[in-house]
């Protein structure tokens, strides 16, 4: 099972950049003058790896949500992290020159963290057993942050929000390698933070007091941790938009497969994040008959019946 | 080593002092009468500023001194993650020197070795409190308070952890509301009732006839080295 899965995730990545509206000539790749040159590494080779290590992000990202709020329903996502990010993003659009706009990503991150922040300070005023609770404030956030948007697009003029729309749809349309650099970095750091915290993580993903016992600083490690996710989701966010669901459907369907507690799956869960936000990528791009389908729209479409169907089964486990 | 606590008194319990140098106690009590909350708050798990170990607050200790130093053991094994094993749960205890080796050693003598490759969630709880109980020996720290370390196992299993507690050579704390095993290990006894301090002297003292009648009334039937609960 593992082995095929590896086989497919390695097909999709390497037929990823060479299917889509316009077909490649292979022969014409690397032949510089020629269109098919442009198309494929200006524009094709860029969205692939953009798609890989957002995806690769927001995996790894909903994985260590999940162990630090010890709830398997939380994301980046849905706390409202993301939300967060979009709306910062959405006031930068409206209420700044666009010669600001290059530091997109400080607004996003700002965003991110400040929800971050946000929720820290109301899961300290709760008790270990109210995770729920904190998915529910997180879920009030996200909606509290919508109706906040709402009011920036009735202040926006209309390239404006236009720019707001196509922003919280998700997009991997970029060009060239220079938005693309961002991503890898936040997503390396990312990968190497975890990683380095892999003892702490498994302390975490025992119990609270466990870890406690066993000398782990667990405010530290959590504060370090959610710094770093929100700072990537930040970053990520501000690049492709919000992007939902990858962080619920990956780590859990890793975990299934390999049955292994969630620190030895932090290097399949990156790899496997980014393959499947490449592969819906790869179907958006394909299935549009006019144009493409907005990336988000497909992470949903699978991701959300997807979380109806874990919270099913947690139903039928936990009475 | 060194405890001092010091007039703690919480929501629950009241003005709870003693001190304990060098030897083992046994907090006896029974349900609800504040036995583990007084534990947690030994090791720092519930914050209090008047326990104090060796002069020092344990509210104010470094998380690597503090594990050095205290350990709780909780009767009952908390894992968040589905897939986590034995063996991975216990590696987080291989503190103070112990190793890999000593951990097989355990394991053995528990008769829980065939357990290493299960997922926390998946063993039963008399099987996940001999779990809990290999992590306080591996974890070696020069206090650990054991709570309730027989409440779910059989007799025979019940002897196995006897056993390796009288064995084990670090300072101990054991929480029980067994009267069995509090006579038969024969430390000093602390007893709790409604989180306040009742008595506190030595095993002898705490199991003579007045004694046990003025705290148990008729409930308790002392045969001679065994106390059972006198149903009517």
């Amino acid at each position: 099972m593992k082995i095929l899965i590896f086989l497919i995730s390695l097909i999709v990545l390497c037929i990823a950049p060479f299917v889509g509206e316009t077909p490649l000539e292979i022969g014409k790749i690397l032949d510089a003058s020629a269109m098919e040159h442009l198309l494929f590494w200006d524009l094709r080779v860029p969205r692939v790896l953009v798609a890989f290590f957002s995806g690769a992000i927001l995996a790894l990202g909903g994985m260590v949500f999940q162990g630090v709020f010890r709830n398997s329903l939380t994301t980046p996502f849905t706390l409202g992290v993301s939300s967060g990010a979009t709306l910062a993003t959405a006031v930068g659009i409206v209420f700044l020159p666009s010669s600001l706009m290059v530091f997109s990503y400080f607004f996003s991150f700002i965003g991110a963290f400040s929800t971050i922040l946000l929720l820290f300070l109301f899961a300290r005023t709760l008790s270990a057993t109210q995770t729920n609770s904190l998915l529910l404030i997180g879920i009030a956030l996200s909606f509290f942050y919508s109706a906040a948007l709402m009011v920036v697009y009735y202040l926006s003029d209309l390239e404006q929000s236009y720019s707001i729309v196509r922003f919280t749809m998700g997009s991997l349309n970029i060009v060239g390698f220079k938005s693309l650099y961002p991503v890898i970095a936040a997503a390396l750091l990312l990968l190497a933070v975890v990683s380095s915290y892999k003892k702490e993580l498994r302390a975490i993903l025992t119990s609270h007091e466990n870890a406690f016992l066993k000398g782990i600083e667990i405010k530290k490690i959590n504060l370090i941790l959610l710094l770093f996710v929100s700072l990537s989701v930040g970053v990520c966010v501000s690049v492709v938009g919000p992007i939902g669901f990858i962080g619920l459907v990956i780590p859990h369907i890793i975990r299934l497969v390999y049955k292994q507690s969630s620190e030895k799956l932090i290097l399949s869960v990156f790899y496997y994040g980014g393959v499947f936000l490449v592969l819906c990528d790869l179907i958006g791009r394909n299935l549009g008959a006019v144009s493409e389908v907005p990336i988000g729209v497909v992470t949903s479409f699978i991701g959300g019946p997807f979380f109806i169907y874990i919270i099913l089964r947690r139903k039928r486990n936990h009475g | 080593m060194k405890l001092h606590v010091d007039t703690v008194t919480t929501s629950y319990l009241q003005n709870i002092s003693f001190r304990v140098e060098n030897e083992n106690v046994v907090i006896l009590g029974s349900n609800g009468a504040g036995k583990t909350t007084l534990s947690k708050i030994i090791v720092g798990l519930e914050e209090n500023t008047n326990v104090y170990y060796e002069g020092e607050k344990i509210s104010s200790l470094g998380a690597k001194r503090r594990c050095e130093i205290v350990n709780f053991v909780p009767s009952k094994l908390e894992v968040f993650d589905d897939y986590l094993d034995v063996e991975e749960f216990l590696q987080l205890s291989l503190l103070n020197g112990s190793t890999l080796c000593e951990m097989d050693t355990i394991l053995k003598q528990l008769e829980i070795e065939h357990l290493k490759s299960s997922p926390c969630k998946c063993i039963s709880s008399g099987e996940s409190q001999l779990v809990l109980f290999a992590s306080g020996l591996l974890h070696n720290a020069e206090l650990t308070i054991f709570d309730e370390p027989t409440a779910n196992l059989d007799s025979d299993k019940k002897i196995k952890v006897y056993e390796a507690l009288k064995k084990y050579a670090g300072w101990k704390i054991v929480i029980t509301h067994d009267l069995n095993i509090a006579y038969k290990l024969g430390y000093r006894i602390i007893y709790l009732e409604h989180g306040k301090l009742i008595f506190d002297g030595s095993s002898d003292a705490f199991f003579t006839t007045a004694n046990l009648e003025r705290l148990f009334g008729s409930s308790i039937k002392r045969l001679e080295d065994y106390f059972l609960v006198n149903y009517r």
